[in-house]
């Protein structure tokens, strides 16, 4: 396993610390855009389970955190919300001013960041989702004290690699967790539910989470494309009489939106239950 | 408004039989992906009021169905089903073996008008395989096109043409909670379409199951799971099952099954 050799700092290196499922999305959405090389990336885990799909990337890899600290001034935290206090504890010592750190914990705050690490370290959170694997990802960012406004356009910048992403101001970021984070899942079983509606009408399985899946990708984009509220796209769709309406109604008097919303209220309550809020 | 000359049979050219929204959906599909040319495109309704679309298009445009089919080869009739009969009476004395004749009345999605459509297409007793890759082809223009047995085609109407609707609720109802949260209106109406955006490329792209990539995104103890857990108390699978199924069964009865 190759490690990075300290050749002083070079701002296109970029670390991991943490090589979970996150990081690694973040890390492809960067290759595959072509804004970094992929030797250019160093992640560290305390084992290889997560590092050989970094290997596998053509990324450098380490078992120390504090040498993802010493060799790259952009680092990304991307560990368990839980074990996020001991690592910055443990790389503090190697951290300084020239560095910017990025948390991508959920629940964690900037404060808390902040407080584990030297006093005007450069710090921001961001609250990504798995689609940045694909660059198509949803994603917020908040700046600490200490991160101007170059620190967080550099970010932004990159991070558009994979995907679309905004600064918002700290307060909505556990939101985002809960809408976007999670709202994965509640896609997957939305667009579960409508396929297996279809199968119930005597579709077969395959051709409906197909089917089922391209009118999620269809109509996200044309939400879009378009900029219409989605009301009106749904209303744009219902012919009087026609088969959409008679849909809706059974939409509605099975309570979907309310699922859907008590849905989002539960997730992000955790993420503000986890942060310590 | 110009009349298509009668040039003898080109078989590029392709005519559509109503204006309204799905007809021009899928003539804007053809021109974009530069399947067509626009001039070679003749489109009929009984007034001006969706001809102009079609003329801002570069299209030509008749109040004549008969001229349609005495000009193109492949026909699209996008009327509203109910009015259907009586144009196909009309045109009948005008159709030949030479003709390849396509209903879109049911089973075409919406969201053609954005080149991301979900299509499902049958073929009558006279059509080949021949006629149906030439369709196929031509409507891949405007997204994915998969040709089925017709039992399916109203299925397809109740869960991706109506579904486009299904999915509008719910990119609302998923914006509303993050608003009940705090998180504004604009910015959240965002996050949730490319939510949807960003899942639906995932699922397509790795091929997983649906129930797979939810259990991936799910740390235990975590967000993730607390919103499943009230999904699954709202009856968000039942809700959506009976919409497919509601829409589906007035498709069939609507077609007089």
């Amino acid at each position: 396993m190759a490690t990075a050799e300290t050749q002083g700092m070079d701002p296109l290196r970029v670390g991991f610390v943490g090589a979970g499922r996150m990081a690694e999305a973040i890390a492809q959405g960067f290759i595959r855009a072509g804004k970094l090389e992929a030797e250019h990336i160093l992640a560290s885990a305390p084992t290889d389970r997560n590092l050989c799909h970094f290997q596998a990337l053509g990324c450098r890899t380490t078992h120390s955190n504090q040498e993802v600290l010493q060799n790259c001034l952009l680092v990304f935290f991307a560990t368990k919300p839980h074990v996020l206090p001991t690592v910055l504890a443990e790389v503090s010592p190697v951290v300084t001013t020239k560095h910017i750190l990025v948390s991508v914990a959920a629940g964690v705050s900037l404060s808390t960041l902040e407080e584990l690490l030297p006093p005007t370290t450069r710090v921001l959170r961001v609250s990504p989702n798995l689609p940045c694997m694909v660059q198509e990802g949803a994603m917020v960012m908040a700046r600490g004290r200490h991160a101007g406004s170059s620190e967080a356009k550099l970010l932004q910048t990159l991070l558009e690699a994979c995907g679309q992403c905004e600064e918002v101001p700290e307060a909505h970021v556990d939101i985002h967790t809960g809408l976007s984070g999670s709202g994965v899942a509640f896609v997957c079983a939305f667009s579960e539910a409508l396929a297996e509606g279809a199968i119930k009408m005597g579709m077969p399985g395959g051709l409906a989470h197909r089917i089922a899946a391209q009118t999620l990708l269809g109509t996200a984009k044309m939400l879009q494309q378009k900029g219409q509220h989605p009301a009106q796209l749904r209303t744009d769709v219902c012919t009087p009489g026609g088969t959409t309406i008679y849909g809706l109604h059974a939409l509605e008097q099975g309570g979907l939106r309310a699922a859907t919303m008590s849905a989002v209220e539960a997730a992000t309550s955790r993420a503000r239950e986890l942060g310590g809020k």
